[in-house]
């Protein structure tokens, strides 16, 4: 203090001048401060979602994929690249795909290509096809650790080899070894779904972005069962040999940058006389060969490979034929697909019994932004749709929960008008508990109460991990609760939501933006204010039959239930039976009567399959016993699963050509409506001779190395990852704290030190 | 001393932030704490164990680079949140070991901070939730943009990538990482890889 004593000699009219602009300064700074402070803590919650990860990579249903990228020792450069050409034949009940990927190596390096790509769940991949110059190599099912290593053997001997294995359910990465300078590949895959059904109208999607939605209803169906049986046999035969004879697309390479050109090719025949044909986000064209048949193709050519196929059919009479029935012979048994879509309409006359809603929303932190407004205009809709007969409660969880009421309370207009301005209220903040949520939400107080209907509609976006333990609290808890989810969100958790609504013997709905709340939450509804068929059984007269599901689910207004059996007769009938609301419901279908069906034993096992993943995640079998079940049946049934892959070898040593081949010659069997010139603008098979394939490379070492470090592996462009933000402000806001305090320090004493000597 | 308030003021908002910035780095080492704690139950009872009961992740893995005596838990997912409390194995890449490559992500200024000293050559050990660790040995380093990373998760090579901000010392984000990669060196069990 002496110090700044000694020096202080200047007059007092001149410090407090000096400290009026010093005033000045400060206030203007401390006013600055506070509105940037301000403006910090407001955007101190958004900061947290502006730090995650952006979504367009990190989460795959946002991906969109690209083109190919050949990654070298320097980087990255644009080179291989692919074209994909999908064939699609509806057949009544089933989608047989083809799908043709061609792989183009136009550097003067050996490639090795890896594409990823997604594929409707329930598909069944059993066909895998490589094309090397004009001989085919057809796959085999092998075990996927087996698959691997012949694969990769093969890529060390410098052989050309193409393996197909299952990422998930929906995502399957094919790989492809040894592509030569300016050389072609084709790699053709082929799977067998069911047409899905929803009311009137039946649809099939084809995903071609990397993180397709699942879409869990059951499916299908396109017979009429008439009385005199006369309706059989109405499904027409694959047209496949047909294929040949289709004229070729004409493509316009110029309007379409070449980045996954994919054609798609759609070849109907739905088994009645056809209504409404409509693509949804694609512009096609359509032929009508006759009243139950259509071609559908792409108007403009290839497109980028950037959004989901998705086909949607009506039949031209008022309502859907309800039920469908159709067998196909393989091996020694017989395999009969059924669907019935059980009446509704006649029902809906019936006074529904009063419900009881509970209603769980979820207001965590991975809700922010758009997800927490959709599910909060969708509970808030559903609040609006209660009727005063009904009684409903209302949760909300992050890691904290709150139960709106102590019991669940009359919907009248009072108690609607609280849950609705608690619902507003809501901000998406904290972690996700979603376990005592649902054990809440399951508590039934009124279990004595049997006029009522109780359903849970749990709104999620299922960012959580402990999937597992969900699942243990849902079919342990459950009683006579239904459990229907809402999966709010572009990217919410499918595979939560999926088994969840089928444990809890619900529904699983999806609403994506919030236009769709209004139309996706009137069909939840239609579901939840209609008596489900319930107690669904399933009586074979004569044969023996493995049926899947192995215990029928209850089926909602306008699904249809799907059946697969394994008979080993095909005789008798089969009876189901089961209650619509509180009347008994029964319908008899002869099996003699059954139309011909294409591909009914893959859908068949895909559907084993599933079910034995259920057992396994639900511990109703050993991981032991299901993994051998699946195995058994993707191998008897030679379709890709978790534990199986498809792969081909080209056992032709790369070496001068005209040697006889060891394996099958077939003719070159292009896809129809693909057309190489037109994709890639020059012939498909450059004059690149297997001759020169080795010897351009020199000596057989620098093959091998270049194979193995300088990674050889082309990528699709939905693989390369995104990276999350990675920087704090902290150093910022420590660095201006301590700029502040300095600041204010040397203020302090400059005050101290003008005010002292008075 | 009215006259002393704004300097009060002052001094206030600079506590505050200077506060703010302490709690982040504070946060990040305790969570660490409780990671390390949470990890150790993980590896010895082989299920997720949540670090907190509230916490919205779990471990997943440890990194740890002995050359420079540093270590970190690496949690599920690269959300804002998790990355608050340790590095993140960011989505849809593989878990360390497998074929394909592993890419953990963390604050440059907190868990990743030691990234700067690791040169090429260094071991780096990632330990996983089974308490298998394999060892990588960096071999290269890039900057890219976040939304150009040209990381190939679908390599045929067993490889690793640590990822931060770049430049390492700047005070705001950019959109510029930086990647560290690293190739599988030695699997620690005998465990032999698919496929060979």
């Amino acid at each position: 203090m002496t110090i700044y004593d000694a020096c202080e000699s200047s007059p007092q009219i001149r410090l407090s001048r000096r400290m009026r602009i010093a005033l000045f300064f400060l206030v203007e700074g401390v006013a600055a401060l506070v509105i940037g402070l301000a403006a910090l803590f407001l955007s101190f919650d958004p900061a947290w979602s502006a730090e995650q990860p952006h979504h367009a990579v990190l989460r795959p249903s946002e991906a969109r994929s690209g083109s190919l990228l050949l990654k070298t020792d320097d980087g990255y450069a644009d080179a291989t690249r692919l074209g994909i050409d999908v064939d699609l034949t509806v057949s009544g009940p089933t989608v047989r795909a083809r799908v043709t990927q061609i792989f183009r190596n136009p550097t003067k390096d050996w490639m090795e290509a890896t594409y990823v790509y997604p594929l409707p769940s329930g598909g069944a991949v059993d066909t895998l096809k490589m094309v090397v110059g004009d001989r085919i190599v057809v796959g085999d099912i092998k075990e996927k650790q087996q698959a691997r290593a012949i694969y990769e053997q093969a890529r060390q001997n410098g052989q050309k080899a193409a393996l197909t294995e299952q990422e998930r359910p929906n995502i399957f990465t094919n790989s492809v070894a040894n592509i030569g300078p300016g050389e072609t590949v084709l790699v053709q895959i082929e799977y067998q779904e069911p047409v899905q059904q929803s009311g009137n109208e039946f649809s099939l999607r084809v995903p071609m972005v990397v993180g397709p939605r699942y879409n869990p209803k059951p499916v299908v169906q396109s017979v009429d069962l008439r009385a005199d049986g006369s309706g059989w046999g109405a499904a027409s035969t694959d047209p496949v040999p047909d294929r040949d004879r289709i004229t070729p697309e004409v493509l316009d390479p110029a309007e379409h940058a070449p980045i996954n050109p994919t054609n798609i090719t759609v070849r109907l025949n739905a088994g009645f006389p056809l209504g409404e044909v409509k693509s949804h986000h694609h512009q096609v064209k359509i032929e009508s060969p006759n009243n139950a048949t259509r071609i559908i193709k792409l108007t403009e050519g290839p497109v980028p490979a950037d959004r989901d196929f998705e086909l949607t059919w009506k039949p031209a009479a008022e309502k859907a034929p309800s039920v469908g029935l159709f067998r196909e012979h393989v091996g020694n048994s017989d395999y009969l697909l059924a669907f019935v879509t059980p009446p509704a309409v006649e029902q809906a006359q019936q006074k529904p019994l009063p419900r009881e809603v509970i209603f769980v929303i979820d207001n965590s932190g991975s809700m922010g932004g758009t997800s927490i407004i959709q599910a909060k205009a969708s509970l808030l809709y559903a609040l609006g749709r209660l009727q005063p007969a009904d009684r409903f409660n209302v949760i909300r969880f992050d890691d904290t929960m709150d139960v709106l009421f102590p019991t669940p309370v009359a919907a009248s207009s009072a108690n609607v008008g609280t849950a609705s301005s608690f619902v507003g209220a809501l901000q998406a903040r904290g972690g996700t508990e979603m376990v005592p949520a649902m054990r809440a939400a399951l508590s039934d107080s009124n279990r004595e109460d049997p006029n009522y209907v109780r359903q849970v509609v749990f709104l999620t976006d299922g960012a959580i991990g402990n999937e597992q333990q969900l699942f243990e609290t849902i079919s342990a808890l459950r009683g006579r609760s239904r459990v229907f989810m809402v999966g709010i969100g572009s990217a919410p958790n499918t595979y939560l939501m999926t088994r969840a609504a089928e444990l809890g013997r619900g529904t699983f709905t999806h609403i994506g933006s919030v236009e769709q709340v209004d139309e996706r939450m009137r069909g939840l509804f239609a579901k939840l204010e209609n008596p489900a068929v319930t107690g669904l059984s399933a009586k074979f007269s004569e044969a023996n039959a493995d049926l899947t599901p192995s215990v029928l689910p209850d089926v909602y207004r306008d699904e249809p239930l799907l059946l697969a059996a394994r008979l080993d007769k095909l005789a008798g009938s089969v009876e189901i039976k089961g209650r619509i609301g509180d009347r008994p419901w029964s319908v008899t279908l002869p099996l003699a009567n059954a139309a011909e069906g294409k591909g009914l034993s893959k859908v068949w096992a895909r559907r084993k399959i599933a079910d034995a993943e259920v057992a396994r995640t639900t511990r109703q079998a050993t991981p032991e016993d299901a993994d051998k079940t699946i195995l058994a049946l993707a191998l008897e049934h030679q379709l890709v699963t978790r534990l199986t892959s498809l792969v081909a070898v080209d056992k032709t040593p790369s070496r001068p050509d005209g040697e006889p081949l060891k394996l099958a010659e077939l003719p070159i069997n292009l896809p129809a409506g693909w057309d190489f010139a037109k994709v890639f603008g020059e012939r498909p098979r450059q004059p690149v001779q297997p001759a020169e394939r080795r010897a351009d490379t020199g000596d057989g070492k620098v093959q091998v190395a270049a194979l193995k470090r300088p990674v050889p592996v082309a990528t699709p462009s939905p693989g390369t990852v995104q990276l999350p933000k990675t920087a704090t402000d902290a150093e910022l806001k420590m660095i201006a704290g301590v700029i502040l305090l300095t600041v204010s320090l040397l203020l302090f004493m400059f005050t101290r030190h003008q005010t002292m000597p008075n | 001393m009215p006259r002393l308030l704004p300097v009060l003021a002052l001094a206030l908002l600079g506590l505050i932030l200077f506060g703010q910035g302490a709690y982040i780095h504070a946060k990040a080492l305790l969570a660490q704490v409780l990671l390390e704690r949470a990890f150790r139950k993980t590896i010895a009872t082989g299920h997720p164990v949540k670090p907190w009961r509230w916490a919205d992740t779990w471990p997943v893995a440890k990194i740890e680079v002995k050359r420079l005596h540093a270590s970190a838990i690496v949690l599920a997912g690269s959300s804002g949140q998790a990355l608050a409390f340790g590095p993140g194995h960011v989505e849809q890449t593989v878990d360390a070991g497998e074929r394909g490559v592993a890419v953990y992500s963390a604050h440059r200024d907190t868990h990743f901070r030691f990234l700067k000293e690791v040169a090429i050559g260094d071991e780096i050990d990632v330990t996983k939730s089974d308490g298998r660790t394999f060892r990588y040995r960096a071999d290269g380093s890039t900057i890219v943009r976040f939304d150009q990373s040209g990381i190939d998760p679908l390599t045929d090579r067993h490889e690793l990538v640590l990822s931060t901000c770049w430049p390492f010392d700047a005070l705001t984000s950019g959109p510029e990482r930086y990647l560290l990669h690293a190739t599988l060196i030695e699997p620690d069990s005998g465990r032999p890889e698919s496929g060979s």
